[in-house]
């Protein structure tokens, strides 16, 4: 005989993973991370940013330079976001890779912390969602605590 | 309370209790079972990028990473190595069937944390992985297909019950339609998916691969053609939603099983989609009626041809569709379906063949064979059986 407690708690278990399911899967059409909501090949959206580290002194360094003892190729080898000079497909759409890179130059500026001179990590984007006309944006990291 | 409500409280009871009911139904776990055993290569391939880089001494956390949240704890490197280790270990013990529960819990629950450490961890084809781990581990899909069950036969102890509550399968069977449904739900709406423009553009983006593969000029020609994804989006978006919906119907069942391998398989050849279309293919044979050995296959043990079809099944019949009889000397091959239909000759082979997981997909479609067709009607017309239709 199956307990009422068991009967109950298979009852929840069932109907919290699918509404659970079903949100995940709303979620994915308004955010950048669509974490369980499938939404496979999304776009053929491309992108390309030219990565600088721009120093207390103004200069603006390319990341395909090495700093301080550090490689961005070495510091960021996931999302496609190793070599962003190189015109890449967005695989899981323009928002989200713009997300990731967003995240990895705050990550690179707090994990990099034998460079005294860069005050900020910049990327200048250039996306092309799907077929539409290139459009241009600036993302930078946070300020670093310390340079100079 | 108003009458409406007096009304309908005895209503929401019933489906409330057909809903328990359904979850709580006792059914063959052999599905899961079979699943079981081959999520273990899936986990060690997805493994197998992390468990290198560990190798190589680099974990996560010495490149780019974002946790979901502060509070999420972090190994130490050492451990977290170890971690991924004892998910190896687990996964080949999972899918031997060794200790299955504890493997298959230790597997989903480390595989679910590697996941969670990152959202750059994230992709699909993990995510689906997690979701099958997970139900995986609140089944009872040990007792057979398992070394625990050959341990217990040598032992002399009785065998477990092979059934179990079927709310595992259902979550299991609904997560599997969830992600078709919701990846062609996402292309439909979208004007550029269901228009072309999407797959248009990656083929054009990809056409130095087309010319690897050596396609010869005119197809590299229709594919880059800008007119072929108008349909060719629309037939993908399609074929999607169809999956998605044909498995739950048991007239589409088969036809959606067989577009599946077929839109997996398309997809792993052309796509970088690490472990989504092994462990998709996989996963279909949830979509299997759980009864097992309720069709009966009888072979003349004196006829080679019989013989060998019989080993056939006795080898390949992982879903456990076929008891095998033998016939009296001189019989027909012949199979009985689950509505006590009678079958013989070759409708017989062609529907014991469409049975097992190998060579369903290549049998199925002779059952569509005019021949094969009318076999079966003569069968049921002779044997005046209920003349259901045959589950899955």
């Amino acid at each position: 005989m199956t307990s009422r407690v068991r009967i109950v708690g298979r009852r929840v278990v069932v109907v919290a993973v699918v509404v659970l399911q079903v949100g995940l899967v709303a979620r994915g059409y308004s955010s950048d991370q669509k974490q369980f909501a499938f939404q496979m090949f999304p776009e053929s959206s491309t992108w390309r940013a030219d990565v600088v580290r721009v120093t207390v002194d103004g200069r603006r360094v390319p990341i395909e330079r090495q700093w301080s003892g550090y490689r961005w190729d070495e510091l960021v080898r996931s999302r496609g976001l190793t070599y962003p000079s190189i015109r890449h497909h967005a695989d899981a759409g323009l928002a989200n890779q713009l997300a990731f890179l967003d995240a990895a130059l705050d990550w690179v500026a707090d994990n990099t912390p034998r460079d005294r001179q860069t005050r900020y990590l910049e990327a200048k984007v250039t996306s092309w969602h799907n077929a539409d006309p290139p459009r241009v944006e600036v993302l930078r990291s946070h300020p670093r605590e310390g340079a100079g | 309370m108003n009458a409406a409500a007096v009304s309908a409280a005895p209503r929401v009871r019933g489906v409330t209790a057909a809903f328990d009911e359904m979850l709580g139904r006792p059914v063959s776990m052999r599905a899961l079972a079979l699943l079981r055993a081959l999520a273990g290569p899936a986990v060690l391939l997805h493994l197998q990028p992390f468990l290198s880089d560990a190798w190589d001494g680099r974990i996560y956390s010495d490149a780019f990473y974002e946790p979901y949240a502060g509070w999420y704890p972090e190994a130490p490197r050492t451990l977290y190595v170890g971690l991924l280790l004892l998910a190896a270990v687990a996964a080949v013990a999972m899918s031997v069937g060794l200790l299955t529960r504890l493997a298959t819990a230790t597997t989903f629950l480390i595989v679910a944390y590697n996941l969670f450490l990152s959202t750059t961890h994230f992709h699909n084809n993990r995510a689906y992985l997690v979701v099958v781990l997970g139900l995986l581990a609140v089944a009872p899909c040990g007792r057979e297909l398992s070394l625990d069950a050959w341990i217990r036969r040598r032992r002399g102890r009785p065998a477990l019950d092979l059934s179990a509550p079927a709310w595992p399968l259902w979550l299991l069977r609904f997560e599997c339609t969830a992600i078709y449904a919701a990846s062609g739900l996402s292309k439909l709406v979208d004007p550029d998916w269901f228009g072309g423009t999407v797959t248009w553009q990656r083929v054009v983006q990809s056409r130095d691969q087309l010319h690897a593969w050596h396609l010869p000029d005119w197809a590299v020609s229709v594919l880059t053609n800008r007119s072929f994804h108008t349909g060719a989006a629309k037939l993908i978006v399609i074929t999607e939603l169809f999956i998605a919906v044909g498995l739950w119907r048991r007239a589409t069942r088969y036809a959606a099983v067989w577009v599946g391998v077929v839109f997996h398989v398309a997809i792993g050849v052309s796509a970088s989609v690490q472990v989504f279309s092994y462990l998709g293919i996989a996963a279909l044979a949830i979509w299997a009626v759980p009864s097992a050995r309720d069709r009966v296959l009888r072979i003349d043990p004196t006829a080679p041809r019989q013989r060998r079809l019989g080993a056939v099944v006795r080898g390949l019949d992982w879903l456990a569709r076929f008891r095998v009889e033998p016939a009296s000397s001189g019989s027909r091959l012949e199979v009985v379906d689950r509505d006590g239909t009678t079958i013989c000759g070759a409708s017989a082979v062609a529907l014991a063949l469409s049975r097992l997981p190998l060579t369903a997909w290549f049998a199925l479609p002779a059952l569509l064979l005019p021949a094969v067709r009318r076999g079966r009607r003569e069968q049921t017309t002779v044997s005046g059986a209920a003349n259901t239709p045959s589950d899955p």
